[in-house]
């Protein structure tokens, strides 16, 4: 397997072009590290084996720190595994616009990848990254367990758009967890088009001091892919804030859309969010929210709606000349379009496109 | 051959009859407005025109440029050249107007230009209808049309819920679809407009109108003679003065 197995629409498709300007790349294929730079003074980027031994409190302080490694089989199979991930710094006070851009491809039938990342933000720091999981064309079965720590120092800002493009005989384990340093700002934004066998995944922000994490997901499930997915944003000082909104249609896939807020202090603030369209009667959404005070000073909300395309919309579109596939295709591709404030207009245009490209552009 | 062509229309909607033998006739060309009382099917018939579900057709025959439209979906309807303008026009969440508009014609240019004269530039990038007031919705169902450029407009009550300024502005838009400025055997744009309040009358120049009442085709008429008719007496004394005033008339075919 090489990377050559790999045609430049898949990449694409995962965010990863050599024709975009980016801080810094890395890119591993299967197990091996293909690509790792960073052109940028102030961003490290390097395999997270190689940091560990470089930097003592990588081992000592970040390794499996916020993320148990007993959680449970996948992340007990993680922790016994060579570490192949990277880890990636950025400086005190220096703030980077382009993203990098990270892929992680799986080529190997029947193989089961472990990945390992950590990710480390000082005070100050600014950094997008974009990461593109995706299978060779030709690839059958197999399993991907990612574990992703992320450190956010004071004031720091992360945007971290995950883009997964997996085949449809994929089982996919990611695990992340991420502090949110004193004022820092977290943004993850996950989007999933393509059919899976299954993803679970639920990571999980610590928000300090007035800091605030926001995870934004659209999920398109085709039949017979199962997800279940969601957050959890733990606001653990005075304060802090924490969103979570979720688009999902379901085109016969099944999707449980786990959602939960903590509000452990005073001036905590929350709201989460889910909506989930069902385009046929083959499809589950499962919005399961939670909010849990824990001071009476605190604002939590959510809310969730589910539901079909109306007949009502469709018929107001038709009489505008579309087709009722062009309605639904217009209609649906309005319900995925999340704008999220904070994240660079670079990265929402790939992400609209690869959005576009997988509905096919009925329109 | 007539533009449009209405035989003995009956139509159903919930389960009851609201149009009961329809008959009416509209040129290439002409503007013509429709007056009635509420509930005597004078949305029923736009609906029926342009092919809403919901509206079934129990009896009779839609023919539009020689062609009965009866069985066709409204989207076909709306290739060959219908549009309409609803009176309450949903909210689309997510589909911002600029990228149905763009859906609708592709020429970004004029696009702007249009939005610009119906004061919508900043509503291109918004979700349809979310949040905007009744005249908003309004002006966006106008520019809608304007894309569209349809043969055939069907506008229910264009006016309602619009000031005095934005009528005018909608007016205008309205007159460049209609091709006001042409002499009226080189028009080939037509309209059937609803109105209550008649405001409308003021600034495009309509010329036929018809009164419907209790689903049927009451009479029709000089637009501004009928309207005054209907301010002075009511609809009430309608099928006194149809009697009386318009019983040469035959159905509305000038």
């Amino acid at each position: 397997m090489s990377i050559q197995d790999f045609d430049s629409e898949r990449l694409i498709n995962i965010g990863y072009d050599s024709c975009t300007a980016s801080c810094g790349k890395f890119m591993v294929l299967d197990h091996t590290i293909l690509d790792k730079s960073s052109n940028i003074s102030g961003l490290h980027v390097m395999p997270l084996s190689e940091a560990c031994k470089a930097y003592p409190h990588v081992r000592d302080e970040l390794f499996f720190k916020i993320v148990d490694k007993d959680k449970n089989e996948n992340t007990q199979l993680a922790a016994r595994s060579p570490v192949v991930g990277y880890y990636v710094l950025v400086d005190e006070g220096v703030k980077i616009e382009e993203p990098l851009q990270a892929a992680f491809l799986f080529g190997t039938d029947g193989d089961v990848q472990v990945i390992h990342n950590i990710i480390e933000l000082k005070e100050g720091a600014e950094l997008n990254i974009v990461n593109g999981c995706t299978t060779a064309h030709n690839c059958g079965a197999g399993r991907h367990i990612g574990v992703t720590e992320t450190y956010l120092g004071k004031d720091s800002s992360l945007g971290y758009t995950m883009l997964h493009n997996w085949g449809s005989t994929m089982e996919v384990f990611p695990v992340g967890a991420t502090v949110v340093g004193e004022g820092a700002k977290y943004i993850s934004n996950y989007v999933a088009m393509t059919s899976v066998k299954n993803i679970v995944s639920c990571p999980v922000a610590y928000v300090k001091e007035h800091g605030s994490a926001r995870f934004y997901s659209i999920i398109y499930a085709r039949e017979p892919s199962f997800f279940d997915t969601g957050a959890k944003v733990v606001l653990e000082g005075d304060g802090a804030s924490g969103e979570i909104i979720s688009r999902v249609v379901s085109e016969g896939g099944t999707v449980i859309s786990r959602q939960m807020l903590s509000g452990d202090v005073k001036g905590t603030l929350g709201h989460m969010e889910c909506s989930g369209l069902l385009l046929n009667d083959r499809g589950v959404i499962h919005s399961i929210p939670e909010l849990r005070g824990a001071h009476p000073d605190i604002n939590l909300s959510h809310e969730a709606a589910l539901g079909k395309i109306s007949d009502e919309e469709l018929s107001y579109l038709m009489t505008r000349g579309l087709t009722e596939e062009q309605a639904r295709s217009l209609i649906i591709r309005g319900f995925l379009d999340l704008r999220i404030e904070g994240l660079p207009k670079k990265v929402q245009m790939l992400v609209d496109e690869i959005i576009d490209r997988s509905l096919g552009g009925t329109i | 051959m007539s533009f449009l062509d209405i035989h003995n229309l009956h139509v159903c909607a919930g389960g009851k009859e609201i149009l009961k033998g329809i008959d009416l006739t509209i040129e290439t060309g002409r503007t013509a407005i429709i007056f009635g009382p509420n509930g005597s099917g004078k949305s029923t018939l736009l609906g029926a025109i342009a092919g809403l579900p919901g509206y079934e057709i129990t009896e009779g025959d839609i023919l539009f440029k020689g062609k009965s439209i009866r069985d066709l979906p409204v989207d076909e309807r709306s290739r060959m050249g219908i549009g309409l303008a609803f009176q309450y026009p949903p909210a689309i969440k997510g589909v911002r107007l600029g990228t149905l508009l763009k859906t609708i014609k592709k020429d970004d240019q004029l696009l702007k230009d249009q939005a610009e004269m119906l004061n919508l530039t900043q509503y291109l990038n918004r979700e349809i209808n979310v949040g905007f007031s009744g005249g908003e919705r309004k002006r966006s169902e106008i520019l809608q049309l304007m894309a569209q450029m349809p043969d055939l407009m069907l506008l229910d009550e264009p006016e309602s819920g619009v000031d005095i300024e934005n009528i005018s502005v909608i007016a205008q838009a309205l007159k460049i679809i209609l091709e006001k400025d042409k002499p009226l055997p080189k028009r080939t744009h037509s309209a059937i407009i609803i109105t209550h309040t008649g405001f409308i009358l003021d600034y495009i120049k309509a010329d036929i109108a018809f009164v419907i009442m209790d689903g049927h085709v009451l009479g029709c008429g000089a637009p501004g003679e009928i309207f005054d008719e209907i301010k002075a007496h009511g609809y009430k004394k309608c099928t006194t003065c149809f009697a009386d005033k318009y019983r040469d008339m035959v159905s509305g075919d000038l």
